[in-house]
């Protein structure tokens, strides 16, 4: 359970807001470093905490890409839909990694190495059509390109053409889920 | 003059002439237009509306949801229709029990404009004297089969006519039945 | 309430000018002149969303079109709602809706009563430009009563803000984003939440839609009858709508009744237990041992003869008579007349003995009246209230949606003493909106109370106004509570010093402040005692007799109220008036133009008392069954199998009835005409929906014919001119408008209570001491659960879905402690007897706790012993101290 787990990180993020409901996004950041997704259980349990009831929790879960409600990948592949990138052939780079991989967006492949994800814009509109691979943005994507990543990543768990990660929190480990 | 005229048209009665002109024309030349009728059948109209019929799909499956739109269109309150969910297919309406009292019938067709789904059909059969006027009440058995008999040629199912009507009252299997 | 002038503002509608409050909306401003603006997302309820853009209009100096749902007006505002462009903007987002929205209108039950299906009418062109396949949604099962069909949803969201912002149950959620939100409930399980039927309800389309009613009918074949449900004493106004005489379905109208249209899940889903199949359609009639059917005439001769020879033989005192408060107010009056006069026995009753005695008996003796001195208006409106013993969300859950109201929209503070803890679940629990709350046994609302009350004393709130108007009263309270000393409080009630000292502030210093009890506290052993504390902590504080403010006891049955009312208890004549008040009896006696029985009343025990001694001859019990709900130790069976003479009036053959003589089968609310009085004293009008089934018939009906063949003719044309005979005998019912006024308190009363009232019991009601209980066991509290009333809902087929089963509930440590888990078997047992029962574990049961529904207690009920209370002859039988074992 996070209570018992991580008692001093929650009291300090509850701490942070005059209102307790603000904290919510922050508690699942949490159960989602912990397990990788966000459980049921775990849902449960913020709730209990913040004095929400469990669908409050469940409804803003789903409306965050950056959150999940299924195990993922090692390499969770977050490619962006929104309209700048579609504009230049995102559905492709989509197409391309479902054909290479095998799998439709939201599935995980068997060796539980990839997951794709269709997201919404990640802020890096100039530079489409671009994904994010666990906290590490790759952009200009091409389908040499995306090939080049997935290889690099399948043989040393990153790859050098990352631009770099711009997101909060600070990169995680680099094991992650199952 | 004129006065002898009329004397001569007097005595050779000539109004009733005139009057019986086309009679006497007639006459001279027979043709029958009287339809020898049970023997003898007249040719229907393409437009004729005769008796009501349930129809069915390609399948073999009803047409008919169950709507009421039928019952709330006829001006004579011809039609009563019970529906319910589907035995065995949950969350799909029919028509449970469909009844039909042809004895109050205009025959106008309103139903069968009414009806979202075409499952009602206007026949061209029109031989229906009984002599018990009860069993002019007929019910969606008989309905149907006066349907099967009248449209040989069954429409595909709407799913497969329109992909945007794809889930127009389907059942969803792995749900539990509505209990009645 | 000072009357505060009410800014207004001018504006334009459509060429209309009218004038409106500051802050009203455009929609509603344009509503008051006639011109409806389409929505989906605004509800009079709700607060405004604007997601669903359909009510955009045209403001005159706006470059933009506005959505009138969320524009509040301003002075000088010109609004356009019928231009071109404004339709234009209608027919746009009807396409993108009907983009997605299926077609399938012949199979949706709401097709024919469906907002957008009147919109694409009004304004859609008949063919749309998208030709994408519409989104298709999976398929998941909600509940056996709620069918939810996500494809039709136009996101509007209504649902998830009923639930939230009205119910306070937040069982709903939009899940996933944009033309893929879904309004889901948590878990892969069935939904668990409140079952108002809200979200039903406030569905625009047919996205979420009755299960239990699904199929049956086209809105445009119903028939409406505004009635009343009988499943508590809120007296809320339902419309019941029948198809060839069958019960569809339940809604109740926004704006319409006390309840505003909202519902609980017994008055949206119980509807069923009416025209239940084992309803009795027959007379039956005792030949052989054996009840047979009979004709109506057969059955009344019989019964008129019989009383007659048992009165000729016996005199009139062998006679008795107990009447259900379910039944309506003519049918209440009209029974007590005909056990005074064409029997001529005083010795009746009525079910409202069970608790809404000692109610009355409190409000009659601090305050001169017997009602409400409050309205439901005036709780909304409060800035201080006070539960005790409620368990409101369960027992009177739109008196809680009122509790609800006052702490969430108007931001009141809100202290509890329930048997409740606050927890975090679908199902709403008063106790989570409360600012002080304190968790009490059945027995521990005493020592809270007076805690308060201490607190209130020690931190100088005492009204000054009262302690020179009745300084001694003051002075002997002050003595009582000096006499109780903080430990031993804190030890009784597990609650802080400080804590009561902050309650009591937060109450004492509200200009509007109410206090509700309800069956916690009037069904437990001293319970008229704690009702009229409950009187001095409102004196104490200056609130007694202030508008708006009071104390406000909950009635259980849909007619407690009126049957105190209509004198169908026995210490009461019509009005209510004492039965030795000389003057009343010779009011009542005047119009009923014959002298009234003398000799005493006999309360439901005594009567049984009597029974049981073979001293009473005849029983009349109607719509009451005893043995079915007095627990066995109350020995009901022994008793009405020495009755010479049991006549039972039912709706069902129930246990008590199977011993009858003669069972007459009567109407249930839906086949009759009448009036109930709520538990705010608001009279309603019952009207018929039905027509009776079989051949039962009102029961008012049965009487006058029984008093007729008695030669005591009783005759009345319909339920209107017994109405009109309770108008000169009972003060409140002339032409109920729409709200009720609450009664004012009566000074001599207050007074008289204040100089020399309060010492008969005032020592008694401030004494504490501790109950002894067995260590090991816990306290079983018998109660009433949220989906059911009585015994007669678990006949409607919609509320067992729900429940239709006991269970006892249990504190997750209290069944940890005993190695239970939830599902297991579980032995209750205690000196009385034991049941075998199933656990369920629920964390807002408090530790030491455990509840039974007192709806499935058959065999729970052996567990009860009854006490009876000396002042108000009110049988107690709720709580027991039970040993909890797994079974074997």
């Amino acid at each position: 359970m996070l209570k018992e787990k991580y008692t001093t990180e929650i009291a300090d993020i509850l701490s942070r807001y005059p209102v307790k409901r603000s904290a919510l996004l922050p508690l699942l950041y949490l159960a989602q470093r912990e397990q990788g997704y966000v459980s049921e259980a775990a849902m449960q349990e913020i709730a209990g905490i913040l004095k929400l009831t469990p669908p409050q929790v469940y409804e803003t879960v789903t409306f965050y890409t950056m959150l999940n409600l299924k195990p993922l990948g090692k390499f969770h592949l977050q490619v962006c839909k929104s309209l700048m990138c579609a504009l230049v052939g995102s559905d492709i780079l989509i197409g391309w990694l479902e054909k290479k991989l095998g799998i439709k967006a939201g599935e995980t492949t068997h060796d539980g190495l990839f997951t794709i994800s269709k997201v919404e814009c990640l802020g890096a509109c100039g530079t489409g059509p671009m994904m994010q691979v666990n906290d590490d943005y790759y952009e200009r994507l091409t389908e040499e390109k995306v090939d080049r990543i997935l290889a690099d990543l399948k043989r040393d768990g990153t790859s050098a053409l990352k631009t770099g990660p711009f997101m909060w929190p600070e990169p995680a480990p680099a094991k992650r889920g199952a | 003059m004129t006065k002898f005229t009329a004397w001569i048209k007097t005595i050779i009665f000539y109004e009733i002439l005139v009057g019986m002109k086309a009679t006497l024309s007639h006459l001279l030349h027979y043709k029958p237009i009287t339809l020898q009728y049970p023997h003898e059948k007249r040719t229907l109209p393409d437009s004729y509306r005769g008796m009501l019929a349930l129809l069915r799909y390609d399948d073999g499956t009803e047409k008919c949801v169950g709507c009421d739109l039928c019952e709330a269109a006829c001006p004579s309150r011809v039609i009563k229709v019970f529906s319910a969910e589907v035995p065995g297919e949950p969350t799909k309406r029919y028509a449970k029990e469909y009844y039909m009292d042809m004895t109050r019938c205009l025959f106008c067709g309103l139903c069968v404009d009414a009806c979202p789904v075409d499952a009602l059909g206007m026949t061209r059969e029109f031989e229906w004297a009984v002599y018990d006027k009860r069993q002019l009440r007929l019910n969606k058995e008989q309905l149907l089969a006066i349907g099967d008999r009248s449209y040989p040629v069954r429409e595909k199912r709407l799913e497969f006519q329109h992909p945007n009507v794809a889930f127009f009252n389907v059942a969803f299997k792995g749900l539990p039945e509505k209990e009645s | 309430m000072p009357n505060v002038a009410v800014e207004t503002v001018k504006l334009t509608i459509d060429g209309q000018s009218l004038t409106v409050p500051k802050g009203t909306l455009v929609i509603e401003a344009a509503r008051q002149v006639g011109v409806m603006v389409p929505h989906f997302c605004y509800h009079p309820k709700l607060k405004p969303d604007a997601n669903c853009r359909m009510c955009l209009v045209e403001i005159e100096k706006i470059p933009k079109l506005q959505t009138a749902c969320s524009t509040p007006v301003a002075e000088g505002m010109v609004v356009r709602t019928a231009t071109t462009v404004v339709n234009e903007a209608h027919k746009s987002v009807l396409e993108f809706i009907l983009a997605n929205h299926p077609l399938d209108c012949p199979v949706c039950d709401q097709g024919g009563r469906c907002d957008l299906q009147d919109f694409s009418h009004e304004y859609t062109p008949t063919t749309s430009r998208f030709i994408e396949v519409k989104r298709v949604f999976q398929k998941e099962y909600f509940s056996p009563l709620i069918e939810k069909q996500m494809n039709r949803c136009v996101q509007c969201l209504r649902c998830v803000r009923y639930c939230d912002e009205v119910m306070d149950v937040k069982a709903l959620a939009p899940v996933n984003r944009g033309t893929m939100t879904e309004i889901k409930h948590f878990g892969t399980h069935e939904l668990d939440c409140e079952f108002c039927g809200g979200c039903i309800q406030i569905c625009p389309v047919g996205a979420i839609t009755s299960r239990l009613s699904m199929y049956e009918f086209r809105p445009w074949m119903l028939k409406r009858a505004d009635t009343v449900c009988t499943y508590c004493g809120d007296g809320c106004q339902i419309t019941l709508q029948t198809k060839d005489n069958q019960l569809i379905e339940v809604n109740s109208s926004l704006g319409a009744g006390r309840n505003n249209g909202d519902l609980c899940a017994r008055g949206y889903f119980g509807y069923h237990a009416t025209t239940h199949p084992d309803r009795l359609t027959t007379p039956l009639v005792r030949r052989d041992g054996r009840l047979v059917p009979a004709t109506w005439d057969e059955a009344l001769e019989y019964v008129a003869e019989t009383f007659a020879q048992l009165k000729l033989k016996h005199g009139a005192q062998v006679f008795a008579g107990v009447i259900t408060a379910r039944c309506t107010n003519e049918d209440l009056y009209l029974f007590q007349k005909f056990m005074r006069l064409a029997v001529g026995t005083n010795k009746l009753d009525s079910s409202a003995r069970y608790g809404q005695v000692n109610a009355v008996r409190a409000l009659c003796r601090i305050q001169g009246t017997h009602r409400w001195p409050v309205t439901f208006e005036d709780i909304a409106a409060a800035e201080a209230l006070l539960l005790v013993g409620t368990n409101i969300t369960e027992a009177n859950p739109i008196t809680g949606l009122r509790v609800k109201e006052a702490v969430k929209k108007h931001g009141a503070t809100l202290l509890t003493v329930e048997s409740l803890q606050p927890t975090v679940g679908t199902i709403s629990n008063i106790a989570n909106l409360a600012a002080h709350h304190f968790t009490a046994h059945p027995d521990q609302y005493k020592p809270v109370v007076l805690g308060l009350i201490k607190a209130v004393i020690e931190e100088g709130l005492a009204d000054q106004p009262l302690s020179q108007k009745a300084p001694a009263y003051l002075q002997a309270i002050r003595d009582a509570v000096h006499a109780l000393s903080w430990p031993t409080i804190e030890a009784a009630t597990g609650s802080s010093a400080a804590s009561f000292k902050e309650a009591a502030r937060a109450f004492a210093r509200t200009a509007r402040a109410v206090i509700i009890v309800g069956a916690g506290v009037l069904r437990e052993p001293g319970a008229s005692g704690l009702a009229a504390t409950l009187q001095d902590l409102l004196l104490l504080t200056g609130h007694h007799g202030r508008p708006g403010c009071g104390l406000a006891p909950l009635a259980e049955q849909n007619n407690d109220q009126g049957a105190v009312e209509m004198g169908t208890v026995t210490e009461c004549l019509p009005g209510p008036c004492d039965l030795d008040d000389q003057e009343a009896r010779a009011r009542v006696s005047a119009l009923w133009q014959e002298d009234l029985p003398q000799g005493p009343g006999l309360t439901i025990p005594e009567i049984l008392e009597e029974a049981r001694g073979k001293t009473l001859k005849a029983l009349y019990l109607v719509g009451e069954d005893p043995v079915g709900s007095l627990p066995e130790s109350a020995r009901a069976k022994e008793a009405l199998e020495g009755v010479e003479f049991l006549v039972c009036q039912e709706l069902f053959l129930t246990e008590t009835a199977q011993m009858a003589h003669v069972v007459l089968p009567a109407c249930s609310y839906a086949e009759k005409d009448g009036t109930f009085t709520n538990t705010e004293g608001h009279v309603q009008q019952v009207r018929h929906a039905i027509e009776p089934v079989g051949e039962s018939r009102p029961d008012w009906e049965i009487f006058s014919d029984l008093a007729g063949l008695m030669g005591y003719p009783l005759e009345y044309g319909d339920a209107k001119d017994l109405l009109k005979e309770i108008r000169a005998l009972v003060p409140g019912y002339n032409l109920p408008g729409p709200t009720p006024k609450p009664s004012r308190p009566d000074h001599t009363a207050v007074d008289r209570y204040l100089q020399q009232g309060y010492a008969e019991d005032l020592g008694e009601r401030y004494r504490y001491t501790p109950p002894v209980k067995a260590a090991g066991r816990l306290t079983l509290l018998v109660d009433q659960s949220l989906f059911h009333s009585g015994k007669f809902s678990t006949k409607a087929k919609g509320l067992l879905h729900l429940q239709a089963e006991g269970a006892v509930s249990l504190n997750p440590a209290d069944a940890a402690r005993l190695g239970i888990v939830e599902g297991d078997r579980v032995l209750l047992s205690n000196e009385l007897g034991h049941c075998r029962t199933t656990a369920k574990v629920w964390d807002r049961i408090p530790a030491g706790l455990c509840r039974f529904p007192e709806h499935f207690d058959q065999e729970a009920r052996r567990l009860l012993s009854v006490s009876i209370d000396v002042a108000t002859g009110v049988p107690y039988y709720r709580s027991a101290q039970v040993k909890v074992e797994k079974a074997q």
